[in-house]
């Protein structure tokens, strides 16, 4: 489903001038199946979100290719990328990024509406999801109306709503107690079981971890099969 | 995204942000509606002037210069397109007098052909054409140009001891009606301002209808080519034999038959080698001095719409920084660069178009007031009758002036919007989603 073949990437820092570079991905080169829960864990800073943003196109690497399903995505221009994302990828983030002045309804309508779908289309489909995530009660609702849990719900919502093969996941959980986590980690198991979904999961939690076919640890800039798990 | 939700979109952002947007929308207005308004008034001075010149004189008219000017070459301009009469007068140049009931005038004897006077819009108020060389139509204010000589030297001596009261005093005019009357008439030397003593006797038998507009005065005497003999031969003996001014003096208007044919006529008059002048000559100077006027009022005016323009510019950055991580959201979801710009650029345009259509319904609010309480306001400064019969525009606002100030303002809302949207394109996804809530 998705190779990343020698990627490297590195940050420049410190001021105009005197930057220096520093190295973040080193040669990495990875794969995930179609179907499969990947998640990658590692410590603070050791390069997990970077290397989703290079995967999921918000960041071109310094060097290497990315491999969506037969498709070279790291030649992509902006434009192109965002088609490619709409059409294939979806997102969860820490921090939910829904947009405050939408409802629930309208926040999971949006990437519909990016896609030029019409509006009895859009209206029936987001009824039938909301239904099938448990979101009904709330569909009026606007974000900062909403608890944790259930924002996250609707960001899950949102990704799910074009029907997209791969769903990236950056700290899903991360803002949520253990009990919500629970909830949020039943329903990717059930999407990834039901329709299919590939799933990458970046996580410090081992539970989370846990809940993949493959856990990769990223340590100095490469990634390695088969991470610590403390599970238990 | 469909265009109607990308409406939606902007209509929601609007929304969220009414006071901004209101301030910048007054702002572009308020920009707008100076420019229409300042251009309006070089519009509406430009057609109180052309009023004013159509009004005040015969509007076909062309008046043809040449030294040569003969019935024959009058005959050859009626056969110009467009040429409604040719109006060829001889007129008396010399000292000439005439004497009625011992009332006396200096009125100028005029020889024309009555046939293309009439096309050219002379009529009778009374009476008939003449028919030979002793009858004549004399002007409207003929009789009131007839005075008794002997009665104004009277006057003129007690005019010096008081010079005040002699000018409110009335003339000793002639009351009579003048038609059917018959009058003498003699030519003189014009150097010596003396009659040749060959008196001829004319007949009143008609008098011409007033000019059209009240301060024109005509107390010409229209004589029949008939009559031309006659004076030539009292002319030829009354002066020196090595006289060489010629008696008449020529005159010649050729008559268009629509305003818009004038100058047509007038530049194939012009190519036959004649001077004209025509009142189509005078508009195109006015014309010319106009366009330039209204073109540095709108041009002023489109300062006005550039300050404004900086509202637009700042309310736009800020609603761009604002939604940094929204947009950011919506670029990571998959949202174009193209899109994300055509969303703010709507937006700017917007309000834009906003400014422009309240501007547009303002300034025709102002400009009828104006035209309704200033002349109120000048008139009782300058006293009532002073300026009642004035007919004064003091703001129009054509079509086209709300095209050309409509077109500024989108454009310069545009340009305005544009830069805030480009940084939106720009903005990094990565950096947007850090962002905190
Ligand atoms: N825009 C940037 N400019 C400079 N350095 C950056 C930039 N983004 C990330 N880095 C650096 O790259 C390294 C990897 O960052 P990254 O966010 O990928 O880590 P992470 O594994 O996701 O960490 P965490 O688990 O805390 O989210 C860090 O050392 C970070 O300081
Ligand atoms: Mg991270």
């Amino acid at each position: 489903m998705i190779t990343a073949q020698h990627i490297q990437h590195s940050f420049k820092i410190g001021k105009k001038g005197k930057e220096r570079p520093v190295p973040v991905l080193k040669d990495l080169s990875f794969h995930v199946e179609k179907g499969a829960i990947v998640s990658i864990v590692g410590r603070s800073g050791s390069g997990k979100s970077t290397l989703l943003h290079i995967l999921a196109g918000f960041l071109k690497p310094d060097s290497g290719t990315i491999t969506v399903d037969g498709t070279v995505t790291s030649d992509f221009n902006e434009t192109d990328s965002a088609a490619f994302r709409l059409d294939r990828f979806g997102f969860i983030f820490q921090n939910f990024q829904l947009m405050p002045g939408l409802t629930t309804f309208e926040n999971i309508e949006l990437p519909l509406k990016l896609k030029g779908i019409s509006r009895t289309v859009r209206k029936a489909e987001v009824n039938e999801l909301l239904q099938q995530v448990g979101l009904q009660e709330v569909r009026d609702h606007y974000p900062n109306e909403l608890s944790g849990g259930q924002q996250q719900r609707v960001s899950i919502a949102r990704a799910l709503i074009t029907n997209p093969p791969v769903i990236f996941a950056d700290e899903p959980t991360g803002s949520l107690d253990s009990e919500t986590e629970q909830e949020i980690l039943a329903l990717i198991r059930s999407l990834n079981r039901t329709r299919g979904i590939t799933f990458v999961i970046i996580t410090h939690d081992d539970e989370v971890a846990a809940i993949a076919d493959t856990i990769y640890h990223m340590h100095d800039g490469v990634l390695a099969a088969g991470g610590v798990h403390h599970a238990g | 995204m469909q265009v109607k939700d990308q409406f939606d979109f902007v209509r929601q952002h609007i929304r969220k942000n009414k006071l901004r947007v209101f301030m910048t929308v007054l702002a572009a207005t308020m920009g707008t509606a100076f420019l229409i308004i300042l251009a309006s008034v070089g519009f509406g001075i430009q057609d109180t002037l052309r009023k004013e010149i159509l009004d005040n004189r015969l509007v076909t008219q062309v008046e043809v210069y040449a030294a040569d000017l003969n019935a024959e070459k009058a005959e050859e301009m009626k056969k110009i397109d467009h040429v409604n009469a040719v109006v060829f007068r001889q007129n008396v140049g010399t000292w000439q007098k005439s004497e009625l009931d011992g009332f006396t005038t200096y009125s100028q004897l005029t020889v024309s052909d009555f046939k293309e006077e009439a096309k050219a819009g002379f009529a009778l108020a009374e009476g008939r054409l003449p028919k030979n060389a002793q009858e004549v139509v004399v002007g409207h204010d003929f009789a009131a140009s007839l005075y008794d000589e002997s009665a104004e030297q009277t006057e003129q001596a007690t005019a010096e001891s008081d010079e005040e009261t002699s000018e409110s005093e009335p003339q000793p005019a002639y009351r009579e009606a003048v038609i059917g009357k018959t009058f003498t008439y003699e030519l003189g030397n014009f150097n010596e301002e003396k009659s040749f003593g060959q008196p001829i006797q004319l007949t009143i038998v008609g008098i011409a209808k007033a000019p059209a507009k009240d301060f024109i005065q005509d107390s010409r005497i229209y004589a029949d080519a008939a009559v031309i003999p006659e004076l030539e031969s009292i002319y030829a003996k009354g002066m020196p034999e090595d006289n060489e001014e010629p008696l008449f003096s020529a005159n010649l208007n050729v008559y268009a038959d629509k305003l818009e044919n004038v100058k047509s006529v007038t530049q194939v008059l012009k190519k036959d080698g004649y001077d004209v002048y025509s009142i189509s000559e005078e508009l195109d100077q006015i014309d010319v001095f106009f366009l330039a006027l209204k073109a540095g009022l709108i041009f002023v005016g489109t300062i006005a719409i550039l300050i404004s323009s900086i509202g637009i510019f700042n309310t736009m950055t800020m609603a761009v920084t604002e939604r940094t991580r929204e947009i950011g959201v919506m670029k990571a979801l998959g949202a174009k660069p193209k899109l994300i710009q055509r969303l703010f650029l709507l937006e700017s345009a917007w309000i834009g178009l906003l400014g422009t259509v309240i501007a547009v319904v303002l300034s025709y609010a102002i400009s009828m007031l104006a035209n309704f309480v200033l002349p109120m306001i000048v008139g009782a400064a300058l006293g009532e009758d002073g300026f009642s019969d004035l007919d004064v525009t003091f703001s129009i606002i054509p079509w086209q002036l709300v095209l050309i100030a409509s077109a500024i303002s989108l454009a310069v809302a545009m340009i305005s919007g544009w830069r805030p949207a480009r940084k939106a394109t720009q903005i990094d996804v990565i950096d947007a989603l850090r962002q905190e809530l």
